[in-house]
């Protein structure tokens, strides 16, 4: 037998899979379409639109009334904050007053969601990087009492329809207030818990530092926003930049990463949030003034002036924007949704070439996108 | 306080309740094999017929055992799973079906078998059945060598005292990996060819560590035979392989000594470890130690990725390659996917405590016992009394005997500890990356279990021209 091997015409192929929409990792419906060389990535093509329920469209064909109800389904993570963009537009429209304490409960219940929302991402990664069973329930321990309280003030634990144009809904008695309180005094020891278990762990470490490094120039291209870019470094956050609502009178820092953009910025960036958005939420329960809740009557026939108005805020995900074009009827004439999940998805596929199959889940995990955010 | 100890007591007394129901059939069916059936048969009539089926029926035991065993056990290692991470992650896990959940694997086994049997189209389904079976048969035959140094030599399994047994045990536990390699590519899934491109991978790299780390312990005991490694492991845990495989003997008969109020104490000190080279041989017996403790670190780390568990499940990876090999199985084919995998996870922790953990043998030392048993008169006089009561069971029905009772007890209580460990760790780590997986066993475990073996040969050559 020869030992000299011919491999000129050894002819090897590159594999495609289809990575969904129904695989257990991928955050519910997105397909990556992979181009596999053994295990590395060559080429991936995400397709969309699987979870497309027409939010846009529904909004016109619905009253402002109804539509608040439905809002909450476009990012089922942080139901508070697309309502809250929705609530500011249409404000914005209107020109009706906010009370002040409607002003700091959005605010309150925003950060709270955004801990929340949070903590489901953090479950959710840690179950991409393969720790499948054991830690990732912990999160939803306290996400489950984050869930109880919101079922006490909305009536529901994720489709709020809390805040309304023209303020919030209810106004929560006094005990409620107490076991927030309850809940961010013992929050920052459970984040310290996550911590001893995760940001050490060498697995963990080797699994996400210098892994889906996303350069800052790519991120601005991309027009990737919320943790996602400030991992990167860039310090863009709607809260400070361009403030709304009551967060200037907030006093608080924008945690950025550390490195160079790596998934494990991001994910040390997203565990910063969530203490800063504990401590939020302590300051504006210290701040929180008496007085009306609602600005405008909440009633069937809710009809807004004329006109239109853009508004965006920093939702989990990012800066998510919402703009509305009102004829002065109980209907929207257009509404549009400028999503964050939509925008950071579409940098995936630079960060994955050339990488292997089992980063595809730590970087997809680590931008945090929800698929119904996405495809509306 | 634990925070859960209710969900604790329930978990303890489901494995006390599992564990009985396991050893219990197992020994009933062993006992109606190997001495009912046999003394029946010789007692009705003599018979060269009669007597040859009897000695058929005493040969069979060790098969009627295993195969009684190992469903059995897998049933009870899948709940103890469950809820054993159920227990660490704050959840109730399954506690519907029978007491409990106390049969709740035993109703997803028979959900299992009665599932349509599917072949995918495209499959090579020639391939497809035999994967699993190739998978399963050597967590059969691979673990009959076990039997003999489980039940502490007993005569009924003595058939299966191998003089080379590790060394078929080893054998036997590279065939699986064949079988997820036939699986993945008979399967005709993508997903479930990555899974067993990766298995081969994996399988190939982390067998060297184990394997060597397996031969430092044998040559420490000069000896490949299961039953007499454990032998040499007698007499409390200072004399066990992972504390340098008898470099402590010594020490123990020290310790024996003094407290015994023996006069030549000294004398055995020095004859172990004599005063003239003390510092070569204290560096020498340290060495020794350090080194098989590692070794046994190193063992459960291979072994760990041997069975495929969490951090080493490549060929499974649920978040990137579904169920990697396995993702077309179903119905039964699946179960014995399932059930391979749960024996060949007690396989790995029993012969974790065979070779490094004393085996079936008392972890307290010998002397302790002694002691207490001079002291305080009335714990040999309860177990003579005990074993008084149960003379006739011990000596005319031969049900019980004392020595692979011991024994079984002391093997269930260290390799059960030891799957509750490898639960543990699936509760807490994530998992590696191929390519960190290959690192870590080229880069660190094969060179560290080479100078492991090294370091022993010279300790073990050291401390033997001393003495």
């Amino acid at each position: 037998m020869s030992t000299n091997l011919d491999t000129t015409n050894l002819k090897t192929d590159e594999m495609i899979i289809n990575m969904g929409p129904q695989h257990p990792a991928t955050h519910g419906v997105l397909r990556l379409i992979l181009k596999l060389d053994g295990e590395i990535v060559r080429h991936v093509e995400p397709v969309i639109g699987h979870l497309h329920r027409a939010q846009e469209w529904q909004g016109q064909n619905r009253t402002l009334f109804q539509y608040q109800a439905l809002i909450d389904r476009v990012d089922y993570l942080s139901g508070m904050f697309t309502s809250l963009a929705f609530a500011h537009a249409c404000e914005q429209i209107d020109g009706c007053q906010i009370p002040p304490r409607a002003q700091y409960l959005r605010a309150l219940v925003c950060e709270m969601n955004r801990i929340s929302s949070h903590l489901l991402w953090l479950g959710t990664f840690l179950i991409d990087l393969g720790a499948l069973f054991g830690f990732p329930f912990y999160p939803f321990r306290e996400r489950e009492k984050l869930l109880d309280l919101f079922e006490e003030i909305a009536g529901q634990r994720m489709m709020f329809n809390y805040i309304r144009i023209g303020g919030v809904q209810r106004d929560p008695k006094q005990s409620w207030f107490e076991k927030v309180r309850k809940f961010t005094a013992e929050f920052p020891d459970r984040i310290n818990e996550y911590e001893a278990i995760v940001t050490q762990n060498p697995i963990v470490l080797k699994r996400t530092k210098g892994v889906g490094i996303l350069d800052k120039s790519v991120a601005m291209d991309y027009g990737v926003t919320g943790p996602s870019i400030r991992g990167s470094g860039i310090n863009y956050d709607l809260r400070k930049t361009r403030p709304y609502g009551i967060y200037p009178e907030l006093n608080f820092e924008i945690p950025l990463g550390q490195n160079q953009g790596d998934t494990w910025d991001r994910y040390m960036c997203r565990i910063l949030e969530m203490r800063q958005s504990n401590n939020l939420i302590n300051q504006c329960l210290d701040k929180m003034p008496e007085g009306e809740i609602l600005g405008k009557k909440q009633i069937a026939g809710l009809r807004i002036k004329a006109g239109e108005g853009f508004a965006a805020i920093e939702s989990p995900r990012g800066v998510l924007g919402c703009y509305v074009i009102s004829n002065g009827s109980d209907k929207a004439y257009r509404i549009r949704w400028r999503n964050p999940s939509f925008c950071n998805l579409a940098v995936l596929p630079s960060l994955l070439i050339g990488r292997p199959i089992s980063d595809i889940m730590a970087i997809f995990g680590s931008i945090d996108v929800i698929l119904p955010d996405v495809d509306r | 306080m634990l925070a859960n100890s209710a969900e604790l007591f329930k978990f303890t007394r489901l494995t006390l309740i599992w564990l009985t129901i396991i050893f219990g059939s197992v020994w009933g069916a062993c006992f109606v094999v190997g001495v009912l059936i046999p003394t029946l048969l010789l007692h009705l009539g003599e018979n060269e017929i009669f007597a040859l089926l009897a000695q058929i029926c005493q040969y069979l035991t060790p098969v009627i055992a295993i195969l009684v065993f190992i469903p059995i056990n897998a049933m009870f290692m899948v709940l103890v799973e469950r809820r054993g991470l159920a227990l660490f992650t704050v959840r109730m896990g399954p506690n519907r079906v029978g007491p409990d959940g106390l049969l709740q694997t035993a109703a997803d086994a028979v959900k299992l078998l009665f599932k349509e049997d599917i072949i995918p189209t495209g499959a090579d389904a020639w391939l497809f059945t035999l994967a699993p079976i190739i998978f399963f048969a050597p967590s059969i035959f691979g673990s009959i060598p076990l039997l003999a140094a489980i039940t502490g030599n007993n005569d009924l399994f003595a058939i299966t005292n191998l003089p080379t047994g590790i060394f078929f045990i080893i054998a036997a536990s590279s065939v699986p990996v064949v079988g997820i390699v036939m699986g993945g590519w008979a399967s005709n899934n993508k997903y479930s060819l990555v899974g067993g491109l990766r298995s081969a991978a994996q399988a190939i790299s982390y067998e060297i560590p184990l394997v060597l780390s397996l031969v430092t312990i044998c040559y420490l005991n000069q000896s490949l035979n299961v039953v007499e490694i454990a032998s040499r492991q007698t007499g409390g845990f200072l004399n066990w392989n992972i504390f340098g495989g008898g470099a402590l003997n010594g020490l123990d008969k020290y310790f024996n000594a003094l407290i015994n109020g023996s006069s030549n104490a000294n004398d055995i000190l020095q004859a172990y470890y004599p005063s003239n080279q003390w510092i070569l041989t204290v560096i020498a017996i340290a060495g020794l130690v350090v080194s098989t403790i590692i070794a046994f670190f190193m063992y459960i780390t291979a072994a760990c990725a041997e069975v495929n568990r969490i951090p080493f499940d490549l060929p499974e990876a649920e978040s990137e390659l579904v169920s990697g090999y396995n993702t077309e199985y179903s119905g039964i084919k699946f179960a014995i996917f399932f059930l391979a995998e749960f024996t060949n996870l007690f396989i790995v922790s029993s012969i974790a405590t065979i070779m490094f953990l004393g085996a079936g043998n008392n972890p307290i030392p010998q002397f302790l016992i002694d002691y207490l048993f001079k002291n305080v008169t009335f714990i040999p006089q309860t177990i003579n009394a005990i074993t008084q009561a149960l003379s006739p069971l011990i000596n005319q029905i031969h049900l019980i005997n004392p020595i692979t009772f011991w024994s079984v007890v002391w093997m269930i209580v260290k390799t059960y500890s030891l799957v509750f460990f490898a639960v543990l760790v699936r509760g807490t780590l994530p998992r590696f990356k191929i390519d960190q997986l290959m690192d870590f066993g080229w880069k660190r475990l094969i060179p560290l279990s080479l100078l492991v073996f090294f370091i022993v040969i010279f300790a073990k050559g050291v401390i033997n021209t001393n003495v």
